[in-house]
């Protein structure tokens, strides 16, 4: 590339959107919670509390002051590490997170680096050879997996390797640290509900490269098959795909909390859930506001990957911060 | 029309109009009272005092499954349907208005649909429903509100292309209204890929009501709720496993006729715009 | 560039009574039938036909890459002593780029867009030699410096986007010349590129036949073109060869009924003379006052200022970024003029709203280039058509009425109006474009390479249904186009446009036998054929 100013620019407009989303994001979150005072302190204090309790309390909290001046310091609180006490826990919510968001990274971790190669391999070989039985089969598999929620995958899975065969444990609350074990069905049943429609993008994605004018250039050149798709046709593939797979970053976050709480595990999903049962209103506040960091986050990945595997989208980029900040990748690229 | 004969339509069709039909008609094809409690943990075929047989067993409240899984259908048919008809209404107006119009509608709409789609989509629910509490109609204003961006982002792009397609610009040069090029020149022109996200939006909202109902955020009990059947039975799965496959088999097999529906169609209108 | 003396040399490519089939169910049994030539080195030969003449099959059978469901039924092909028809997948691997190459028709999309072109150069030898990757870059410039590109070393390190189209064919020629293959199959290359960017490549050409020695042969549409470089003709017609011959023989002494139809069919250069509509109120129809468009800080359109007479026709000339389609545009207000004014019968445009507005749009309608684009899929034409009445003021029955009459008008059948576009041809949609324009009863009509996207005997109805058309309505017509001999058939005067401005203004005539400016002379003298055909 011979010129970054503009691309380091899109960057710049890039992160600037980012943060205008996270604040509005953090401004629904705090609408969506706070806004009800005497709902936060019935939370806060339990259903019995009497109404002098609730007012003093709200009183003494500064929940009487005017809602801008409650949301400027709240949104502080959050960028300065100060997340609030947890009413079930009585723990710090930020101690309380960050060892459970370490947890539930091994598991997201772990999934990904099964998920991504087998989704890939199979939907480059599906598109690779469209309309054999190899791509039906891939297909079928891809459609069945990705109907099964979680929950329904991990009951018929542990029916077979916990109950049946006896292999796995039940539940994975990694009480002896982190084993391979513990964290194979709930890896498994990740992978299962995500790596359908991983292949099934990436088969379609290579179909329609493998049908473009420039790979039909290299067929008539004399390129053996190999040399299309490794030289020519994945390149050009792949875009879509890297964008599906961190676009895939936000169902994961959904299903881990599934997963989580069937298999025990001690992880972000579970803190969520018990808050949620609990009404832990700081708790959820954090661990939503959290949820979309992550998200955002992944997102800039993709688009960085994406543009360093297509040189035309540096151009588009530029083009698109400048008409329209809104505009990612995904969007240009269609 | 003969495209859309094919096996995937027929089988997802097929699956999917047996499920709306058992949940229209569950009080006449349940055998029992899905909230009377007779035989606690009756395995699968156990006859039931005072008549009749447990066909799939009874839960650990003596309820009989069968019944609570016909009936478990009812709550999932109509609020997805109702959820995800929602989601478009907004997310094809906005849409369509982002798409044409372009410029600071469509920067202000997407960077609001942006915003919302950076949500995980259970921690939106779990964030509106803490906040609302749990009701059917809360559910069904958690799943519109999440799914209507995705929608929104659909029909936008659909719109965004075809407005630059000659036919439109003719519309324009006519002096067609700006409402009538909307809905009746370009929406006609988007109902093939509308029809298939349908589906597989129907497929997602019934995976994640059933993961609500699995995490008791979704009906209260005593309802039959698949999700919830499986929550309430996993701690003796073990022992009873027919407390949770049938509720998983039932979810699986409807989302699964979704799919097929939806992967059926689109390539019946591939076949139909390369054939004829 | 024709006049080459037929060299007596054996043919280095073969087609003897050649049939390639369809699959079952298509619209005739054969894609190409009994198909025979003969290709020598050091010939450019070309192969005429419009679309579904099965030109394309046969290039795509010389090269061993039939679509699916399409095979060789008979015949013979043999390049030198080999047999074409009997060869393996993995045989044709070696044989495609070494022995037999091609030249594409979209020269961006053929390449591929994440590679650097020097690359995909080097790519030909990597497959098919064993030069060192130093030996092979070093090739790949000595190439495009053979190509007459400027700069080599950074246009072998560009990606296809960086470049224009003109260059991206160079490369691609680059890419099919670099083993000096015996045959170079050049399949429509210059369809996609401007005329003078045309000129240039098919000088290339020629030069690859006159100093490489290079066997060609070259697929088009164009006669034109063909009647350039062509030493020989062969002339296809749905899947048949009609005549073949040397390239006086088919061009001056014409034996087919076809092929005299087809050259019949092309516009000459010689302006017409045309006839003043009778019964016309003699005055400005059109008058447009500094009308300028800018974008941000690209200025696609200076101002402009012209008039059009009553019942006249204006062509507006110019090559891609010209700023004709902006001036199309601008006129019928699809995009809002940065200044300036547009006068449609006194009435501007861009200065109404609301009601005023609805109603002045009817003096000015437009049609377009695209017939697959610029008709609504789901609406039968005849809704499409009755549509535009309505909003002109009919009412309904008034409307359907007159889209019935105007349907029938254009020459389509009465049965046309409940059918949906998909059933009719392209020149049959663009029929149906003029009946929907018609149907506003517009002073002024705007075609915007309205006859662009068709065959040439298709265009030359088109444009005589236009004719007809002005002569009853008294219509006042602003034809676009890039085609000088369209204009140079259709029009009273010629406006040509370059960069945002216009550069010539004058009466057809004047324009093209005797033209002022730079600009036009060279675009004049890029049109391929002039004074051949």
């Amino acid at each position: 590339m011979t010129n970054l100013t503009p691309v380091l620019s899109g960057l710049g407009k890039r992160l600037g959107v980012m943060a205008l989303t996270m604040l509005t994001v953090s401004l629904l979150v705090f609408l969506v919670l706070e806004v009800n005072v005497d709902d936060v302190a019935v939370k806060v204090l339990g259903q019995f509390s009497t109404p002098d309790q609730r007012h003093a309390w709200l009183l003494q909290n500064g929940y009487f002051d005017p809602l801008p001046i409650r949301y400027a310091r709240w949104l502080w609180g959050f960028v300065t590490g100060n997340w609030g006490l947890s009413t079930y826990y009585h723990a710090d919510v930020r101690e309380l997170i960050l060892p459970r968001l370490a947890a539930t990274g091994v598991l997201m971790g772990a999934t990904l680096a099964v998920t991504v190669p087998v989704a890939l391999g199979l939907g480059i070989l599906a598109g690779m050879r469209q309309g054999s039985s190899v791509d039906r089969g891939v297909s079928v598999l891809a459609i069945i997996t990705t109907s099964i929620p979680e929950f329904a995958s991990a009951v018929f899975l542990s029916a077979i390797f916990v109950f049946g065969l006896g292999w796995l444990p039940g539940v994975s609350t990694l009480s002896g640290g982190v084993t391979i074990k513990e964290l194979t069905l709930p890896v498994t049943v990740l992978t299962l509900s995500s790596a359908g429609y991983i292949a099934r993008m990436t088969r379609a994605s290579m179909v329609e490269a493998m049908a473009s004018p420039y790979v039909r250039t290299a067929r008539l050149k004399g390129a053996s098959t190999a040399r299309i798709v490794f030289a020519h046709a994945l390149r050009n593939a792949l875009g879509a795909p890297v964008t599906v797979i961190m676009l895939q970053i936000p169902w994961l976050l959904s299903g881990v909390i599934v997963v989580e709480v069937f298999f025990a595990y001690p992880g972000f999903g579970t803190l969520l859930y018990q808050a949620s049962v609990n009404s832990d209103i700081y708790l959820i506040e954090a661990c939503a506001m959290i949820g979309v960091v992550a998200v955002v986050v992944s997102q800039l990945i993709s688009d960085l990957i994406n543009t360093w595997l297509n040189p035309r989208l540096v151009r588009a980029i530029q083009k698109a911060a400048l008409q329209d900040p809104t505009a990612s990748v995904e969007a240009t690229a269609g | 029309m003969k495209h859309f004969r094919r096996p995937t339509v027929l089988i997802g069709g097929g699956i999917v109009g047996f499920w709306v039909l058992v949940a229209l008609f569950a009080p006449y094809l349940a055998p029992f009272d899905p909230l009377k409690s007779l035989t606690p943990l009756a395995p699968p075929g156990t006859p039931a005092p005072g008549g009749g047989t447990f066909w799939l067993g009874a839960d650990l409240l003596g309820r009989d499954i069968l019944s609570r899984v016909i009936y478990g259908a009812r709550p999932v048919v109509a609020l997805s349907t109702l959820a995800t008809l929602t989601a478009y209404a907004v997310g094809v107006s906005a849409g369509l208005l982002a798409g044409y119009y372009g410029r600071w509608i469509d920067t202000g709409l997407s960077f609001l649909a942006n915003v919302i789609l950076s949500f995980p989509v259970l921690v939106l629910y779990i964030v509106v429903i803490v906040a609302l509490g749990p009701s059917p109609l809360n559910v069904v204003i958690a799943v519109t509100f999440a799914s209507a961006p995705a929608v929104f982002r659909i029909v936008r792009t659909i719109a965004a292309d075809l407005k630059q397609r000659d036919f439109i610009a003719a519309a324009v040069i006519q002096g067609e209204s700006a409402w009538r090029i909307l809905f009746i020149e370009i929406l006609p022109n988007a109902t093939g890929p509308l029809t298939v996200d349908f589906c597989l939006r129907l497929g997602y909202t019934t995976i994640v009501i059933g993961a609500l109902g699995f995490l008791g955020l979704g009906l209260p009990p005593p309802a039959p709720d698949w999700g919830g059947m499986v929550n309430e039975g996993r701690a003796l799965a073990f022992a009873f496993p027919h407390l949770v496959i049938f509720p998983c088999l039932a979810i699986s097999s409807l989302v699964l006729g979704l799919s097929l529906l939806a992967d059926g169609l689109n390539e019946a209108r591939d076949a139909q715009s390369r054939g004829s | 560039m024709s006049s080459q003396p037929p060299i007596p040399e054996p043919p280095i490519l073969s087609v003897k009574s050649l049939s390639v089939a369809l699959p079952v169910g298509a619209d005739r049994p054969f894609a190409i039938h009994d198909i025979s030539l003969d290709l020598r080195p050091a010939e450019i030969l070309c192969i005429v036909g419009e679309s579904g003449s099965g030109k394309s099959i046969l290039s795509s059978t010389l090269m061993g890459a039939l679509p699916r469901g399409l095979s060789i039924h008979s015949g013979g092909l043999t390049l030198g002593d080999i047999d074409l028809t009997a060869q393996s997948e993995g045989a044709w691997r070696t044989i495609r780029g070494r022995r037999v190459a091609m030249i594409p028709q979209e020269p961006m999309a053929a390449l591929n867009p994440s590679a650097k072109v020097g690359r995909q150069i080097e790519e030909v030898f990597a497959i098919h030699g064993d030069l060192t990757p130093k030996a092979r870059r070093a090739e790949a410039l000595r190439l495009i410096q053979e190509m007459h590109l400027p700069d080599p070393e950074r246009i072998a390190a560009s990606y296809p986007h960086q470049l224009s189209g003109g260059q991206c064919q160079r490369i691609c020629i680059a890419m099919a010349l670099a083993l000096k293959p015996d045959v170079l199959i050049a399949d429509e290359p210059t369809t996609a590129l401007d005329v003078t960017s045309q000129a240039q490549v098919l000088k290339l050409i020629c030069e690859l036949r006159d100093v490489h020695r290079q066997a060609v042969l070259f697929i088009t549409h164009d006669l034109g073109v063909v009647a350039d470089i062509a030493d020989r003709i062969a002339v296809m017609e749905k899947g048949s060869l009609v005549e073949v011959g040397t390239a006086d023989e088919i061009l001056k002494r014409p034996t087919q009924p076809y092929t005299k139809a087809l050259i019949a069919a092309v516009p000459s250069f010689e302006p017409k003379l045309r006839a003043p509509v009778p019964n016309t109120k003699p005055g400005h129809c059109l008058e447009v006052e500094g009308l300028a468009k800018t974008y941000g800080r690209t200025r696609a359109l200076k101002p402009a200022n012209l008039t059009v007479e009553r019942a006249t026709t204006l062509a507006v000339v110019g090559e891609s970024g010209s700023g004709k389609s902006t001036l199309a545009r601008l006129l019928v207000r699809l995009i809002e003029p940065s200044d300036g004014a547009a006068l449609v019968n006194g009435h501007d445009l861009a200065r109404l709203r609301g009601t005023a507005l609805r109603q002045a749009r009817r003096r000015i309608q437009m049609i377009f280039q695209d017939p697959f684009g610029s008709l609504n899929p789901r609406r039968s034409v005849g809704a499409t058509v009755a549509r535009a009445a309505e909003l002109a003021g009919c009412t309904r029955q008034e409307a359907q009425a007159r889209a019935k009459a105007l349907l029938e008008r254009v020459g389509l059948s009465a049965t046309a109006y409940a059918r949906r576009p998909a059933a009719f041809s392209g020149g049959q949609r663009q029929r149906v474009g003029i009946a929907r324009a018609l149907a506003m009863r517009p002073d002024v009509l705007i075609a915007d390479e309205s006859v662009s996207a068709l065959d040439v005997s298709v265009q030359a109805q088109v444009l005589n249904l236009l004719r007809e058309l002005q002569l009853e309505l008294g219509l006042t017509i602003v034809f676009i186009t890039h085609d000088l001999r369209v204009a140079a058939q259709i029009s009273d005067r010629v406006a040509v446009m370059r960069s945002g401005e216009i550069v010539e203004l004058a009466d057809t005539a004047s324009v093209i036998l005797n033209p002022q400016h730079a600009y036009t002379r060279a675009l004049i003298a890029a049109a391929p054929g002039r004074g051949a055909i």
